[in-house]
C-alpha cells in the first residue's frame, strides 16, 4: 500500500516529522518499507512574474522577457507564445536541474542572454504532455519554491501490510491508525453528492440473484459527463501509488478505491442492455472478456455482474470490454458492492488475475462504508467531468450485517500480555480504535467493533489491539515462571552430532543437495526402472523439471555435487550429506523419511603436498570410515556381504554393511557406468548408511575392561591359502578358538602375484598372546601357538611358509 | 726415567691436541696406553729398577698415565660434541615447509548456526521435537488456523504431492504434532528443512528454519519478549539491540517481527537494512486460541508463546554472506571456510 503524508493530512493533524511517522507506522504492524520525498531537489524552479514579453532581436520564433523571481528581474528567452506580461510562471533558475538530469545554466540564445528557463508541465513531470509552458495562479507568491506552492512536495510511504489488515488498505484506513496512536480524531469530509437528475430507480435496476456471494450493491448514476484528462492533482496522487492515469472517471474510482479503500466501478451505462444489473453466476464455459483484452473461461463458480443479455463484469476483479468507459462515454452507472471474499479469491486465484480490487476484496471489504465511496465517487465525477448525478442511491441489501459485539476482560488482557493496565487504558484504547465500548461489571468490556474491521471476531483480536495501540516497546522483557524442567537432546540427535563431527575428522565436508532430483537420477545411477527407488514422490507443481521428484537415495545428490566441484578443479573430493530420503509407503498418505548418511570419495587420500603421500583413495578408505563409524557408535554383530548388492556398484568392490541379518547400508567403488554417466574420470566410493538401523543395532555400552598388567607376547604366521578364501576367515578362525590368553589377531601383510601361485595368496598374521596373572613362558606361548596353527591348518587347509 | 716419562706424556699431549676424531683418539689410546703403548713398554721396564727406584718411578708412571687418560677422556667428550653439533647443524631443516596434514573436512554453516541455537535453548531447557518434511495439509495449515482460502496462505507459496500432501512451508507443523502427543507443559524447538516454491538471489526453494513453543500456566507475551532477548544476546552479543513490532501470522495473536540492530552497520542505516537500521530475524507471538482448540489443550488455563526464525539468514548474518545461493552451491572452496 503506497500513501502519501499530505494525503493522510487530509484526514488526521499530524505533524510528526516524516521518519517519525514512519517509525510510528511501523511500530503500529504497518511496516513501512520505502519512504521517499518527491518534488524534492527542485526548490530552485520557483513562481516568477513575466514583467515583460519581448520579440527576441534575432528570432522570429523566441520571445525575450523580464521576470520577476521575487527578488531581482532577470532576463530569459522563451520559445513558447502562450503567455502574456503579467502571468505568473515556474522558472528554473540557474543552478536547478529538472527532471532528465536537464542542468539550467546561463546561456547566450541568438546573442541574447538567458539566465533561467520558464518550464511547461512535461518539462516538470507534472503531466505526460503540455502544449506551452505553465501558466500559475495568480494568487501564488513571487520567490516561492514551486512545489511548495502547488502542495505537491510530499513524502510517499510504501507500507508492507499484513493480510489481515484490510483496513488499512486505504489512505483513511491508515489516518485512523495514525489518530488512533496520536489520540487525535479523524476528520471524514463531508459527503454532499448534489442531486440534479432524474430518480435513479426510473434509470437502472439492480437483481441480485447470488446474495450469498454478494450481499450488498449499491449503485448512483451520472449523465451528462464529458470525458477528459485528470486534473494533474489527481494523476499525481495516483502516480505516486503506481497507478496509471486514464480519463477523468476512471480516474476517480482509482482515486476512491485508494483514498476509501474501497473498489467501485464505472460502467458506461448506454453499454448496459436495458440499464439493468443483474448479480449472478457465470453460465459453465461461458467466455468473457475482460479489460484488458483477455478473453476467460469461466465456470458456475465465478460470480459476474450482467446486464438484460450479457456478462459485462468479473465481480469485484475486473471489467469487461464490452461495458468499458471510453471515447463517448457520457453516461456512468457507478457501482459500489460488497463481495464474498472466498469466492473472489477462488475466481481470482483460478484465473489469475489479481488486480487492486480483487486484493481488497478477497482481504474483506467494509460493507457497511461502501456508500460513503459510492457519494465520494458519484460527488468527484460530477465535478471533474461536468455531469449530473441521478437522485436517489440503488441499495440491494437484503440482509443487513450488523457489527460484532465482543466481550474482553482485563484480566485476559494482562494475563496474555504481561502488562499491568488499568480498565480506564484499556477503554481509551478501544475508543481511539472507534470502537463502541461499554463496561457492566469493572474490568468486563463489551465491545462493538465497526464493519471495517473484519479482522477482529474474538476477545484474543481485542487483546492484540490493546498491545499493539499501547506499543510493543512497552511490554517489559520477563522470563518464564515456569515449572523447572528440562529434557536433553534425544539420543539420535546427539548421535547425529557425533556423526557429523567424525566424519569431518576423517576429512570430510558436509554438503546440503536439494531433497528434490531430476526424474532421470536413478536411471544415471543404473536402478532399473521397477526398483523401489525409482518411484519417488512427484511434485505436483515443481520449480523446474530437474528438481520435480523428491529423492529416495542420496546417491544422485552428492554425484551432482562432485560433478560441480571437479568442474572447479577440486579434483580430490571427499563429501558427506546426512538427510533424508522420502520412500513411499504403500497405502499411506505420507512416505518413510529415513535419515541417511551417505559419503562420496574420490582423488587423492592425502592432500596435496610436497611431503604428502601420493596414493588414491580405494574400497578400504571408505571402509575404513565406516568401520571408525560403527566403532564410534557401537553397533554389534557388524558383518559384510557381497550378496544383491545395488547396480551402481563395482560388481566386485563393494559390499552391503550389515548387523547380524539387519541391513545397515552399503559401501564400494561406484560402477563405471555411473562413473560415465556423470563424466568423472576417477574412480568414486560411496557408503550409505541408515542412521535408524545403525541406533537400533547398538550395543549398551558394557563395563570398562581393566588392562593387562603383564607385557602381552607377538607370534606370527605367514600362511598361503585359495585366492579366493576371505581373509575374515581366518580371523574368525583364530577368535574361534577359547582361550582367554589368546588376546588377539591382526592381519599384518597380504601379497598376491610374484613366486605365489596365480590361485593363491601369501597372508601374514600376527597373534598376540598374555594373561591378567602373569607374563607366559614361552613355553606357554608356544603350546597356544600351536593350537592355532593347527586350527588354521585343519579348518582352512592353509600351508604355512 | 721420569724426563723421559714426561717428555713421552708432553708428545701425548700434543698429538692428543691434533686428534680431531674419535678413531684418532682410540688410536693414540693403543698408541700410549695399549698392550704394545709407550707407556706400557715403560712400566714394563719398571722391572729392571732397583727395588729404591721401583715405587718412585712407579709413582711418575702412575701420575702420568691418569693425567694421560683424563686428557683422552675430556677430549674424547670434546670430540663427540663437536662431531654432534656438525651433525646436527647439517640436519638443519626449512621449517617454513607446510607439514604432512590429514584432510580435514568441514561442518555446513547451516548445521553449525542450527547446533548453537539449538545448545542455546537447550541451556533454556527446550528440548528438540521432529517432524516429517512431507506434511498434511492439515498439520501445515488446518490446525495453525490457516483454512483453505484464506489469504495469508499466499505468503507461503506452497509444493503440492496432491490436494492434502504437501511439503512443509514452515517448521511450524511441529508445534501441532507435539501437542497433539503430549498434554502441557511444553517447552520444544524444532529445527528443520522446510520448502517453498520460490528461488532467487533472495530465496530457495529449500531452506531450514528452527521452530519454537513454550505452552504452561502463566505464559506472557512479555516472557517471550524476556527469552528471545536473551537468546539474541546470547547469539548475537550482549548489546545488540532488538526490538518486537507487531505483526501478523494466522497461528499466533498477538504476534511480532523481532528485529536486531544492524549488525552490518550498527543500526545506522546501510544497503543491507535497506537504510533502516534494523534487520528482520524472528517471527513470534503468543499461540492463537484457535491452535488450541485444534490440539484441545484448554486456553483458559494454558498459555504459551511460538517463535520460528529462518537458518539461512542467521548463517547469512553472522558469517557475512551476501547471497544466499552460496549456502546450496556445495562448492568446497567455500564450505571448507567453515
Amino acid at each position: 500500500m503506497i500513501v502519501t503524508y499530505n494525503w493522510i493530512k487530509e484526514f488526521v493533524d499530524c505533524d510528526l516529522p516524516a521518519a517519525e511517522l514512519s517509525h510510528m507506522l511501523t511500530m503500529l504492524g504497518l511496516e513501512v518499507e520505502r519512504m521517499e520525498v518527491v518534488g524534492g531537489g527542485m526548490d530552485d524552479v520557483v513562481v516568477a512574474q513575466v514583467v515583460e514579453k519581448n520579440q527576441h532581436p534575432n528570432a522570429d520564433k523566441l520571445s525575450l522577457c523580464k521576470v520577476d523571481n521575487g527578488s531581482e528581474i532577470v532576463n530569459v528567452v522563451c520559445g513558447a507564445q502562450n503567455f502574456k506580461a503579467g502571468d505568473k510562471v515556474a522558472l528554473a533558475q540557474i543552478g536547478a536541474t529538472l527532471p532528465g538530469d536537464f542542468k539550467i545554466k546561463r546561456s547566450k540564445i541568438r546573442g541574447e542572454e538567458s539566465c533561467g528557463m520558464l518550464c511547461s508541465e512535461k518539462e516538470l513531470a507534472l503531466s505526460a504532455e503540455s502544449s506551452g509552458i505553465m501558466i500559475l495562479p495568480e494568487n501564488f507568491v513571487l520567490g516561492t519554491p514551486l512545489f511548495d506552492a502547488l502542495g505537491t512536495k510530499d513524502v510517499v510511504f510504501e507500507i508492507g501490510l499484513t493480510p489481515n489488515r484490510a483496513d488499512c488498505l486505504s489512505v483513511v484506513g491508515i489516518a485512523r491508525e495514525v489518530a488512533a496512536k496520536l489520540g487525535k480524531k479523524v476528520h471524514y469530509p463531508g459527503l454532499e453528492v448534489k442531486e440534479e437528475g432524474a430518480p435513479v430507480d426510473s434509470v437502472a435496476k439492480v437483481e441480485i440473484l447470488a446474495p450469498e456471494l454478494c450481499p450488498r450493491y449499491t449503485a448512483r448514476h451520472i449523465t451528462g459527463c464529458t470525458l477528459a484528462d485528470s486534473p494533474a492533482w489527481l494523476a499525481n496522487r495516483l502516480m505516486a501509488a503506481g497507478i496509471r492515469s486514464i480519463n477523468n472517471i476512471v480516474d476517480v474510482t482509482n482515486y476512491v478505491l485508494l483514498e476509501y479503500g474501497h473498489p467501485l466501478h464505472a460502467f458506461d451505462y448506454k453499454l448496459l442492455a436495458g440499464g439493468r444489473i443483474v448479480v449472478a453466476a457465470a453460465g459453465e464455459g461461458e467466455k468473457f472478456t475482460t479489460l484488458d483484452g483477455q478473453e476467460r473461461i469461466l465456470t458456475a463458480n465465478d460470480l459476474t455482474i450482467r446486464d438484460g443479455e450479457k456478462a459485462v463484469a468479473l465481480a469485484g476483479i475486473m471489467g469487461g470490454g464490452n461495458s468499458e468507459i471510453g471515447e463517448g462515454t457520457t453516461e456512468v452507472l457507478l457501482e459500489s458492492a460488497y463481495f464474498n471474499p472466498s469466492a473472489i479469491r477462488k475466481t481470482s486465484k483460478r484465473l489469475g488475475i489479481h488486480t487492486e480490487s480483487s486484493h481488497r476484496f478477497e482481504r474483506g471489504a467494509d460493507v457497511a462504508g461502501l456508500t460513503r465511496a459510492l457519494d465520494r465517487a458519484a460527488q468527484l465525477i460530477a465535478e471533474l467531468s461536468g455531469g449530473k448525478v441521478a437522485k436517489g442511491v440503488i441499495d440491494v441489501y437484503p440482509a443487513p450485517v450488523e457489527p460484532r459485539v465482543i466481550t474482553a476482560r482485563l484480566s485476559r488482557i494482562n494475563a496474555v500480555s504481561g502488562l499491568n493496565l488499568s480498565a480506564a487504558e484499556v477503554q481509551d484504547i478501544f475508543e481511539s480504535l472507534e470502537f463502541e465500548v461499554k463496561q457492566g461489571e469493572p474490568g468486563v468490556f463489551t465491545v462493538k467493533v465497526p464493519l471495517f474491521r473484519v479482522d477482529i471476531e474474538r476477545e484474543i483480536d481485542l487483546v492484540e489491539e490493546v498491545v499493539r495501540v499501547n506499543g510493543f516497546e512497552k511490554v517489559p522483557a520477563t522470563l518464564p515462571q515456569a515449572s523447572v524442567f528440562s529434557d536433553l537432546p534425544s539420543d539420535a540427535q546427539r548421535q547425529a552430532g557425533r556423526v557429523k563431527s567424525l566424519l569431518v575428522s576423517h576429512g570430510l565436508s558436509e554438503v546440503i543437495n536439494y531433497s528434490f532430483v531430476a526424474p532421470s537420477s536413478c536411471e544415471k545411477i543404473m536402478l532399473p526402472a521397477d526398483d523401489f527407488r525409482s518411484n519417488g514422490m512427484v511434485l505436483l507443481n515443481p520449480i523446474s523439471d530437474e528438481l520435480s521428484v523428491m529423492r529416495t537415495t542420496m546417491l544422485p545428490g552428492l554425484l551432482d555435487t562432485a560433478v560441480k566441484n571437479i568442474s572447479f578443479r577440486t579434483l580430490n573430493l571427499g563429501i558427506f550429506e546426512m538427510r533424508r530420503i522420502y520412500l513411499p509407503v504403500e497405502g499411506a498418505e505420507l512416505p518413510e523419511e529415513p535419515l541417511y548418511i551417505s559419503a562420496l570419495l574420490t582423488g587423492r587420500r592425502d592432500p596435496e603436498g610436497w611431503n604428502q603421500a601420493k596414493g588414491d583413495i580405494d574400497f578400504f578408505d571408505v571402509k575404513g570410515i565406516a568401520e571408525n563409524l560403527l566403532a564410534d557408535l557401537n553397533v554389534g554383530g557388524v558383518n559384510y556381504s557381497v550378496d544383491e548388492l545395488d547396480p551402481y556398484y563395482h560388481p566386485g568392490k563393494a559390499c552391503r554393511i550389515l548387523s547380524g541379518k539387519k541391513a545397515l547400508g552399503s559401501m564400494g567403488e561406484l560402477h563405471p557406468t555411473v562413473q560415465e554417466n556423470y563424466g568423472i574420470s576417477t574412480p568414486l566410493y560411496y557408503l550409505e548408511l541408515n542412521f535408524e538401523a545403525l541406533l537400533s543395532a547398538r550395543k549398551k555400552q558394557g563395563a570398562a575392561q581393566v588392562p593387562s598388567r603383564f607385557p602381552s607376547t607377538f607370534r606370527d604366521i605367514a600362511m598361503l591359502l585359495p585366492r579366493e578364501l576371505p581373509v575374515a576367515d581366518i580371523v574368525s578362525c583364530v577368535n574361534g578358538i577359547k582361550a582367554p590368553e589368546l588376546e588377539g589377531v591382526e592381519i599384518f601383510d597380504l601379497y598376491m602375484g610374484g613366486n605365489i601361485a596365480a590361485h593363491e595368496k601369501s597372508v601374514a598374521v600376527r597373534v598376540r598372546y598374555g594373561s591378567k596373572e602373569k607374563t607366559l613362558t614361552d613355553e606357554e606361548v608356544t603350546r597356544l601357538h600351536t593350537k592355532v596353527t593347527e586350527a588354521l591348518q585343519k579348518k582352512l587347509n592353509v600351508s604355512f611358509r | 726415567m721420569k724426563d723421559k716419562l714426561e717428555a713421552l706424556l708432553e708428545e701425548a699431549l700434543s698429538e692428543l691436541a691434533q686428534a680431531s676424531t674419535e678413531e684418532g683418539l682410540q688410536e693414540l689410546r693403543v698408541k700410549y696406553l695399549g698392550k704394545k703403548g709407550a707407556l706400557t713398554g715403560v712400566m714394563k721396564g719398571l722391572g729392571a729398577l732397583s727395588a729404591e727406584e721401583r715405587p718412585l718411578v712407579g709413582q711418575v708412571v702412575n701420575t702420568v698415565k691418569a693425567k694421560l687418560e683424563d686428557a683422552l677422556d675430556a677430549r674424547a667428550t670434546e670430540v663427540r660434541e663437536a662431531v654432534k653439533a656438525a651433525r646436527l647443524a647439517g640436519e638443519k631443516i626449512d621449517v617454513t615447509l607446510p607439514g604432512r596434514r590429514q584432510a580435514m573436512g568441514s561442518k555446513h554453516p547451516i548445521t553449525l548456526v542450527t547446533e548453537e541455537i539449538s545448545s542455546i535453548f537447550g541451556a533454556l531447557g527446550f528440548a528438540v521435537a521432529e517432524g516429517p518434511e512431507i506434511e498434511l495439509d492439515f498439520y501445515n495449515f488446518e490446525a495453525l488456523n490457516l483454512p483453505k482460502d484464506h489469504p495469508a496462505r499466499d505468503m507461503q507459496d506452497t509444493f503440492y504431492f496432491g490436494e492434502s500432501v504437501l511439503l512443509r512451508t514452515h517448521t511450524s507443523p511441529v508445534q501441532i504434532r507435539t501437542m497433539l502427543k503430549q498434554p502441557p507443559p511444553v517447552r520444544i524447538i524444532a529445527p528443520g528443512t522446510v520448502y517453498r516454491c520460490d528461488s532467487d538471489a533472495t530465496h530457495s526453494p529449500m531452506f531450514h528454519q528452527v521452530e519454537g513453543l513454550m505452552v504452561d500456566k502463566g505464559i506472557t507475551f512479555a516472557d517471550l519478549k524476556g527469552i528471545l532477548t536473551l537468546f539474541i544476546s546470547q547469539l548475537f552479543g550482549k548489546d545488540i539491540g532488538v526490538r518486537l513490532r507487531p505483526s501478523f501470522f494466522p497461528f499466533t495473536e498477538p504476534s511480532a517481527e523481532v528485529d536486531i540492530a544492524c549488525v552490518i552497520c550498527r543500526g545506522k542505516g546501510c544497503r543491507v537494512c535497506k537504510e533502516t537500521g534494523w534487520l528482520e530475524i524472528l517471527g513470534a507471538g503468543m499461540v492463537d486460541p484457535e491452535v488450541y482448540r485444534h490440539v484441545g489443550y484448554d486456553s483458559e488455563q494454558y498459555t504459551g508463546f511460538a517463535f520460528g526464525m529462518g537458518i539461512e539468514r542467521i548463517a547469512m548474518l553472522k558469517y557475512g554472506i551476501a547471497d544466499m545461493r552460496l549456502l546450496f552451491e556445495n562448492d568446497l572452496r567455500f564450505l571448507k571456510q567453515f
